[in-house]
């Protein structure tokens, strides 16, 4: 369970400072699939990074079943990512020196899992494990980010813009890949997104906008990333 | 022009490194000459012998440290050079998008000769203002007669404008060549990935994967840390050795210039390789990786090329100084007999160890700076 409360941050210093989250509180149960929906400069990016860990925490507080992320040293918290926490992002960060596989190990050693094959097979690149990242097209390339951060077995996987620089068709491949492992391993899932359309796959949907949330809706109506528009 | 009088300012290593090969060159070629304009004074057999020792030392010297720095001054400028295209490849791609030519941007590199001659002024200078010792210290036993001292234009020529133009001249060709890419792969800053380990043996861990890509994505870097740690053992010794040999200002000049040249080399080696993987560190920070795995993964690496470089130190210092007394001052009387100094080794080596290891736990340390928003933010 992850609780938010009255969480601030700013950014800046004296004149330019200015608040990119105020007073943001919610809950996100364990197992969840909750999509952060929000124009640019939203602050939901924002909202990611501080409740993953990545970012300080400049008021309030983010609480992991009780634990509180804003009285964490910095060592403590690379432990708390270490055992918790996966991170996909827009510009999939991979490792441009070493192949699929040896990228998606990255992810398998810090949890210790020896047989992380099982992951890049679930992701469709069992054939192109020996590949470097340069030599893959956009869409392979989140996949194998994808595989890295789930051969971690996060409790919370952290999502921003994961179809962002992809195509249409690529984009939905993506994204039906991650929310079926999702529904299949149970973790929780909090993704960012401008796109109302990608929203619909959630359970939940947080509205933000000027660093406030301003809606919070159950979705009733999931759907599958190939029934949503684009 | 992409490339500005500023950029050039950063090159302040291949500065040093010229620097120090023209302060030594200058005052060695400079008694040589000096020593010449003598030669009909010398009217008895030791003092011939001490002469023809004298010729013998600056040449071996100038060939030896010169040739050395000259080589490790063209391999620094190939990878300033690299390094420069590789972190501007979209303002490069840009400009050869709007057509111009290789050779047209590679002009711009020329600007990389200033460093060479800033480098080379303050060595021609410095070497004139310890001339007057070392003319004293060369002849400290008055084998011979006092050699004066005269300044030689043709050297400012030979050790100044020269080494800048030629210097000017590699960097413009070898920037044509480096930038004979694909427009596109400059624009979208895809890079040569070298080294690629595609069958490779899978390593125990990532962190040794790790390990390995980053010495293979960089090998210019080992040259610099051996570089770095040869120079620290070699003229450490050497400058233990040289009271003895030679003069105490000898010992100390060859100590100042191991220092200066070792803690350059390898701090423009070690930033380079965490700016290099600043991203790759960010990310396996994100990941969970503590900055200790972070400095074993990117650092660590490169410690077999150090020890190696220290080793290879010692054994130049002692066949060169074997050399020098059994060679070129084998005629000359009360020149000691030269041994490897076991002790002053054990010394050298156990600063060495406590020096590089320290400076290597502090970049590892600054690890935790690297900021993760980094590779957020682009």
């Amino acid at each position: 369970m992850i609780e938010v409360k009255n969480l601030t941050k700013y950014y800046g210093r004296d004149e330019s400072r200015f608040k990119a989250l105020d007073d943001v509180s919610v809950s996100i149960k364990d197992g969840e699939f909750v999509v952060i929906l929000g124009a640019s400069g939203s602050g939901k990016s924002t909202f990611l990074n501080v409740i993953s860990g990545l970012e300080t925490i400049d008021g309030g507080d983010v609480l992991y079943d009780g634990r509180s992320l804003s009285k964490m040293s910095e060592k403590e918290l690379t432990r708390f990512r270490k055992d918790n926490t996966a991170y996909i992002f827009q510009q999939y960060y991979l490792l441009p020196h070493l192949n699929v596989d040896k990228n998606v190990r990255m992810g398998a050693d810090l949890a210790g899992n020896r047989d992380y094959s099982a992951y890049i097979e679930a992701v469709g690149l069992k054939e192109k494990r020996k590949k470097f990242p340069s030599e893959l097209s956009g869409g392979e390339q989140q996949r194998v980010a994808i595989a890295r951060a789930l051969a971690k077995n996060p409790k919370v996987l952290f999502l921003d813009e994961p179809t962002g620089a992809l195509d249409e068709k690529t984009g939905r491949l993506v994204l039906d890949h991650i929310i079926k492992l999702q529904e299949k391993q149970k973790f929780t899932m909090i993704m960012v997104t401008h796109n109302a359309n990608i929203a619909e796959t959630a359970d939940r949907i947080i509205e933000m906008n000027s660093g406030k949330i301003v809606k919070i809706s159950e979705n009733t109506g999931k759907k599958t990333a190939y029934e949503i528009g684009w | 022009m992409v490339v500005s009088i500023k950029d050039s300012l950063k090159l302040f290593g291949i500065s040093i490194m010229t620097c120090c090969a023209v302060t030594v060159c200058n005052m060695f070629i400079n008694y040589y000459i000096d020593l010449m304009s003598i030669k009909d004074l010398i009217d008895n057999p030791a003092s011939k012998a001490f002469f023809d020792a004298q010729k013998m030392t600056a040449t071996v010297v100038c060939s030896c440290a010169g040739g050395c720095l000259f080589a490790t001054t063209v391999v620094m400028l190939f990878f300033y050079i690299k390094h420069y295209i590789d972190s501007h490849s979209k303002e490069i791609g840009i400009l050869k998008a709007l057509g111009y030519s290789d050779f047209r941007v590679a002009r711009g590199f020329s600007v990389f000769g200033l460093s060479v001659f800033t480098g080379c002024v303050l060595g021609f200078a410095f070497s004139y203002i310890l001339m007057p010792v070392f003319y004293n210290k060369q002849n400290e036993g008055d084998y011979m007669p006092d050699v004066p001292i005269r300044l030689h234009p043709a050297l400012f020529i030979a050790l100044v404008i020269l080494p800048s133009l030629i210097f000017a001249a590699i960097a413009v060709f070898y920037a044509c060549f480096k930038l004979n890419r694909p427009c596109i792969n400059l624009l979208k800053e895809i890079e040569n990935v070298k080294g690629k380990n595609r069958n490779g043996r899978d390593k125990e861990t990532f962190v040794a994967e790790m390990r390995s890509s980053v010495l293979r994505s960089r090998k210019t870097l080992i040259f610099f840390i051996a570089f770095s740690s040869y120079c620290f053992s070699s003229m450490i010794q050497m400058s233990a050795s040289m009271d003895e040999l030679a003069s105490e200002m000898m010992g100390l000049m060859i100590l100042g210039i191991g220092i200066v040249l070792a803690f350059t080399t390898l701090y423009i080696a070690v930033t380079t390789v965490i700016r290099g993987n600043a991203k790759n560190i960010a990310m396996m920070r994100v990941f969970g990786y503590e900055s200790g795995e972070c400095k074993r993964a990117v650092l660590d690496g490169y410690r077999v090329s150090a020890y190696i470089g220290f080793a290879l130190g010692s054994a130049y210092q002692y066949f060169l100084l074997k050399i020098m007394v059994e060679i070129v001052f084998a005629d000359i009387e009360g020149v000691p007999e030269f041994n490897f100094d076991i002790p002053v080794f054990f010394v050298t080596l156990a600063v060495f160890i406590v020096v590089y290891e320290g400076i290597m736990a502090i970049y590892g340390r600054s690890m935790k700076a690297v900021d993760i928003k980094k590779i957020m933010s682009e």
